[in-house]
């Protein structure tokens, strides 16, 4: 099945320590907060993904967000981006 | 099918030291249980325990005795404790053996856990771009719950504040100075709705029971013991995906599974213990066990209803936010408590009315719920 890359956000938190190394690796610039959650998807499931976005305090469950497969997990970002 | 009651009950001070290892915790809560119930280590016929992190439990033959009785090591996550109890409570059933040992223990290193993908079936990515983190997963199930149900931050902050308050009246506990839910709200965030004073902390301690077959004069019964892992549509840590729709539970499948078996309900409860890793679970485990509905916790919990004076005592000894967190000892942390609470000897946090039936609950990663049942 062909999943639409475009859903809701299900739910989401913001990671607000940085998670142990290993397994845990920091992107090149350092460890920030950063946003995850899980995007609802039309077919019928919840996917889990890093979610990217320059405002966390934008974040609503609900709001229409893209979602892409690509080297390590799911990235989401709101889809009026 | 044999009654199995609870002879004794032992447990260690919860927290973090520097020289105690889990194991020696371990020791100190089997001769404290054993010394509890009046029962010598050699009348013991079996035993079942373990740590997730502190080592292997039939290694404490050598402390306690080398009798050469069965010593079954059991790891099964935050269900250890509960899932030893369970091989226990059916040992005295089939008649194995009339005098069994339950022991859950663990010491955990300061911080968050920090699990490898590997050992729960993931790629390596989880781990890598940080998605392998337990507080994330109770951040975004109750972030969903308030969402649906109307749970205000100000309730998670209420939860806590309740949890430090009984965990002064504990001298077994880690956490004992009373925090208000406003110095709980305002401890920071760290995982959104969830602030670092809503957390329990990873830490050390021991519990142990001793089980037998009918006896006189040991008032405590152990009603039912039952384990469950996950069936389809639950949402659990760790889960790249979750299916659309309305979530199943596997709390709520393990607590409809201990109750049929006890053959009582929710409403013949006096004194509750539910897994809280955080003020959500509090919240969210009460109506998956089946004590309220979804939404009504906002109000029960504002009008004290889960106070120890309430009419639904919830975590009277301070749970694992005021306890922490040593994953094989919780399950059997909560039984000793109940035990006391049905002995009526709870001392400054005693349930008044002299409460009859209790309940206790855990659960954990990757969706494993332990339940019993317990009368006096």
């Amino acid at each position: 099945m062909t999943l639409s890359a475009v859903g809701e956000l299900w739910t989401w938190t913001v990671q607000r320590f940085e998670p142990k190394s290993p397994p845990y690796v920091p992107p090149p610039g350092g460890f920030a907060p950063s946003a995850v959650g899980y995007v609802e998807l039309p077919e019928g499931v919840r996917v889990a993904a890093v979610l990217d976005t320059d405002d966390l305090a934008s974040i609503r469950i609900g709001m229409p967000v893209r979602i892409e497969a690509g080297v390590g997990v799911p990235r989401a970002r709101s889809a009026d981006d | 099918m044999t009654e199995v009651l609870i002879a004794g009950a032992g447990i260690t001070r919860f927290g973090r030291t520097e020289d105690v290892s889990g194991r020696q915790h371990a020791v100190r809560a089997v001769t404290a249980a054993l010394a509890d119930a009046g029962i010598e280590w050699s009348r013991v016929g079996a035993a079942f325990g373990g740590s997730d992190a502190a080592g292997n439990a039939d290694t404490l033959v050598a402390e306690l005795g080398l009798t050469g009785v069965p010593f079954v090591n059991v790891k099964n996550g935050c269900a250890t404790g509960g899932s030893a109890l369970v091989s226990a409570a059916n040992a005295i059933r089939s008649g194995m053996a009339d005098v069994v040992v339950a022991v859950g223990f663990d010491k955990h290193p300061r911080g968050a856990f920090d699990p490898r993908p590997a050992d729960w079936g993931l790629d390596e990515a989880y781990g890598r771009d940080g998605l392998m983190v337990t507080t994330q997963f109770f951040g975004m199930k109750i972030q969903r719950y308030m969402h649906d149900h109307g749970i205000s931050a100000r309730t998670l902050g209420l939860v806590a504040e309740k949890a430090y308050r009984n965990g002064a009246l504990n001298p077994n506990a880690w956490r004992r100075k009373a925090i208000s839910a406003d110095e709980v709200l305002a401890s920071g965030m760290v995982n959104d709705p969830l602030t670092r004073f809503m957390f329990c902390s990873p830490g050390e301690g021991a519990a142990a029971l001793v089980l037998c077959a009918p006896h006189e004069g040991v008032p405590v019964t152990l009603r039912a013991a039952e384990v469950r892992t996950r069936t389809f549509g639950t949402f659990e840590v760790f889960s790249p995906w979750v299916p659309g729709g309305e979530l199943t539970s596997v709390s709520r499948a393990a607590a409809t599974a201990v109750f049929e078996r006890a053959g009582l309900g929710p409403g013949d409860v006096d004194v509750v213990q539910v897994q809280d890793t955080e003020s959500g679970a509090e919240v969210m485990h009460l109506a998956e066990c089946g004590f309220c509905a979804d939404g009504e916790q906002e109000k029960l919990i504002a009008e004290g209803a889960t106070e120890i004076s309430g009419t639904l005592p919830v975590n009277t000894d301070g749970g694992c936010i005021a306890n922490g967190e040593p994953i094989g000892a919780s399950g059997l942390r909560q039984v000793y408590e109940v035990v006391l609470q049905l002995r009526g000897r709870a001392g400054v946090r005693q349930v008044p009315g002299g409460p009859r039936v209790g309940f206790t609950h855990v659960y954990g990663a990757p969706g494993v719920s332990a339940c019993t049942v317990l009368s006096g």
